[in-house]
């Protein structure tokens, strides 16, 4: 099963859509996704949850150790179409501590690049 | 005892802040849980967010939940989440064996054995964990998660996951017990619904505070009201043209006693009904006052259906297909009846003589008095066709005495006839001579003809048969077929004559007359 729908690039951001269920799976594909780009010089990452409406804590811990790596690099990671539970689950796992939560996809573009 | 470093210390509060944090959430997920199921009003979403949920909390990579089918007592899977359920589907899970007889018996979560039980590899996971769903003590479903996840691979659920999963399978037990409770309440609400507005009777009641609760279809019609002119209203003013009505809906709540009235006139919007009415009190499951019910029966409608009814059959047939409605046979069905003819003799000569306003006088006054004799021997008049006049015996309502009452009938009418003559020629008219013929045989009957009209009749050969021998006959005399003679139970003066071919039929038909003497 594929977690990732797709993958572009929008004014220097790269946005990554995700599908389905946000557990280890998913989050290893988008630490592949964010990997690979930070090698090509990449630091700026908007993930769009839209269509991964449960996530587990072990997801979540995946997004983390991705924050983490791009905070060396003077990065930055922000989420949109956050569903509310997830949003929740973001907050007691501190992640939106470190990173935004975009009403639209075109303002996180804005605040980004 | 050997004091702490500085890092142990940091790397213990560091620990213990993890530990809370994934307490704080497992405690709201399980808030979230609580509230989405106690949300939900149907089962396909209940048992999905349950899914989701647990799947979520204890960090599951699949899950799906199997629900025992009443009937043949399988658990089916009823959700799935993160994993495809069409393998699942075929494979039979029962409490007979495998991990769902553990269950059954310990009737609390279980981290399963995978290895031990061949039934679970159609999962294709490593680790598992059962929920059991409970009801009334009885196992009725099981959430079943597999695989937790961790950052080094999957790993077995433990002590702590089985404490969560148990929260919530007794949650989603009293959930989906709700749900069941609810969907039976539905459908029993439907039926009634559905049978009050079936049935026959107006049916209105009203609660304790005298506001009309509820009014069926036929109830509506007969006070020729809306729902919304009824409904939320007091007795007083949607019943203030029945003064009394009110009197007896007083007097049943004053008394708590069940009131009946037979031909009880009540005003409707437009028109005064003839109904019967009873009015009864209503008392709750404590056995407490709890409103009253109002049945009214229109009997206009039944009297409608007993006058229109009268012009075909006799009254004694209209009340007992009033009475047995289910003997009433007005479909297309072929069945064994007996058809009677009569005709006038010399009808069109005797017409060229007399004026239009003297033969429809002359013809009504025959015509009432043969009809009289129909009925007397409970026929039904089918048609009459000029001056010929068609009658069934043992349609719509079987007889056994059909035969003899269609003879009886017709020995009846020439009698009659003598009468009725004696009376015309007085008038200055010709006396009239009929003939009749009887046969009896497979018909058709039932209602036959068009949207536009349709008629209560019968049709095949033996009706042709019928009409023919009533040609055959000359006045004064009645034919019968050997059919007819056969099934007389009581003995007449028929004697043979010769055989008569007929149309479609290769053999001759055997005959038997009956000469009327004056």
């Amino acid at each position: 099963m594929s977690s990732l729908k797709n993958v572009e690039e929008k004014h220097d951001v790269i946005v990554v859509r995700t599908t389905g269920y946000f557990n280890n799976e998913a989050g290893d594909a988008v630490l592949g996704v964010c990997n690979e780009k930070m090698e090509n010089g990449k630091s700026k990452f908007l993930i769009d949850m839209e269509d991964s409406t449960v996530v587990n804590s072990i997801g979540v811990s995946v997004l983390i150790e991705i924050i983490e790596q791009l905070q060396e690099i003077d990065g930055a990671m922000a989420f949109i179409n956050l569903a509310p539970i997830v949003e929740k689950t973001f907050n007691i796992m501190g992640i939106t501590k470190y990173c935004t939560v975009y009403a639209s996809e075109d303002e996180a573009i804005e605040k980004l690049s | 005892m050997k004091n702490k470093s500085f890092q142990d210390l940091e790397k213990e509060l560091l620990k213990n802040n993890e530990d809370l944090t994934n307490k704080f959430l497992e405690l709201e997920t399980l808030l979230d849980l609580t509230n989405t199921i106690n949300s939900q009003e149907d089962l396909k979403s209940l048992f999905f967010n349950i899914l989701t949920i647990s799947s979520s909390i204890l960090n599951s990579s699949k899950g799906t939940i199997l629900i025992r089918d009443q009937v043949s007592k399988i658990f089916n899977p009823i959700s799935a989440f993160n994993m495809e359920d069409e393998k699942i589907k075929k494979q039979i899970f029962n409490t007979k064996k495998g991990f769902l007889n553990d269950l059954n018996q310990e009737k609390k979560v279980s981290i399963i054995e995978v290895d031990q039980h061949p039934n679970m590899s159609v999962f294709e996971s490593e680790y598992a964990i059962a929920g059991p769903l409970m009801n009334k003590n009885k196992l009725v479903g099981v959430i079943l998660l597999f695989n937790k996840e961790s950052r080094s691979g999957y790993v077995n659920f433990d002590e702590n996951d089985k404490k969560l999963l148990d929260g919530i399978a007794k949650q989603s037990s009293i959930a989906y017990q709700n749900i069941l409770l609810l969907e039976s309440l539905i459908k029993a609400n439907q039926l009634n619904e559905n049978i009050m507005s079936s049935i026959t009777t107006g049916v209105i009641e009203v609660n304790l505070f005298g506001e009309i609760e509820f009014a069926n279809k036929e109830s509506l019609r007969i006070l020729e009201m809306d729902t919304s002119d009824i409904l939320g209203n007091h007795y007083h003013y949607i019943f203030e043209k029945n003064k009394n009505l009110i009197k007896i809906i007083e007097r049943v709540e004053l008394e708590k006693k069940s009131v009946f009235e037979l031909d009880f006139e009540l005003q409707s919007k437009k028109k005064k009904v003839m109904t019967n009415l009873s009015c009864s009190p209503v008392f709750n499951d404590k056995n407490d006052f709890s409103g009253i019910v109002v049945a009214i029966d229109d009997q206009s409608k039944i009297n409608k259906i007993k006058s229109t009814f009268k012009k075909y059959v006799s009254k004694n047939i209209v009340d007992k297909l009033l009475d047995n409605e289910d003997s009433l046979n007005l479909g297309g069905k072929e069945s064994d009846v007996t058809i009677l003819f009569s005709d006038i003799r010399g009808f069109t000569s005797m017409s060229e003589k007399l004026e239009p306003t003297e033969i429809v006088e002359v013809l009504n006054r025959y015509f009432k008095e043969m009809i009289k004799v129909v009925f007397e021997f409970n026929g039904t008049l089918d048609k009459i066709v000029g001056d010929e006049l068609m009658v069934l015996y043992g349609a719509p309502l079987e007889n056994d005495n059909d035969c003899d009452d269609a003879v009886n009938t017709a020995i009846k009418m020439f009698e009659s006839l003598e009468k009725f003559n004696a009376e015309v020629v007085k008038d200055g008219f010709k006396p009239i001579e009929i003939g009749i013929g009887i046969n009896k045989g497979k018909v058709v009957s039932g209602n036959i003809g068009s949207d536009q009209q349709m008629n209560y009749t019968v049709i095949g050969d033996s009706v042709n048969l019928g009409s023919r021998l009533c040609s055959n006959a000359k006045p004064g005399e009645l034919l019968i077929s050997n059919f007819v003679k056969e099934n007389l139970k009581k003995n007449y003066n028929f004697k043979k004559i010769p055989s008569i071919m007929v149309k479609g039929k290769a053999k001759p038909i055997e005959v038997w007359s009956y000469k009327h003497s004056n």
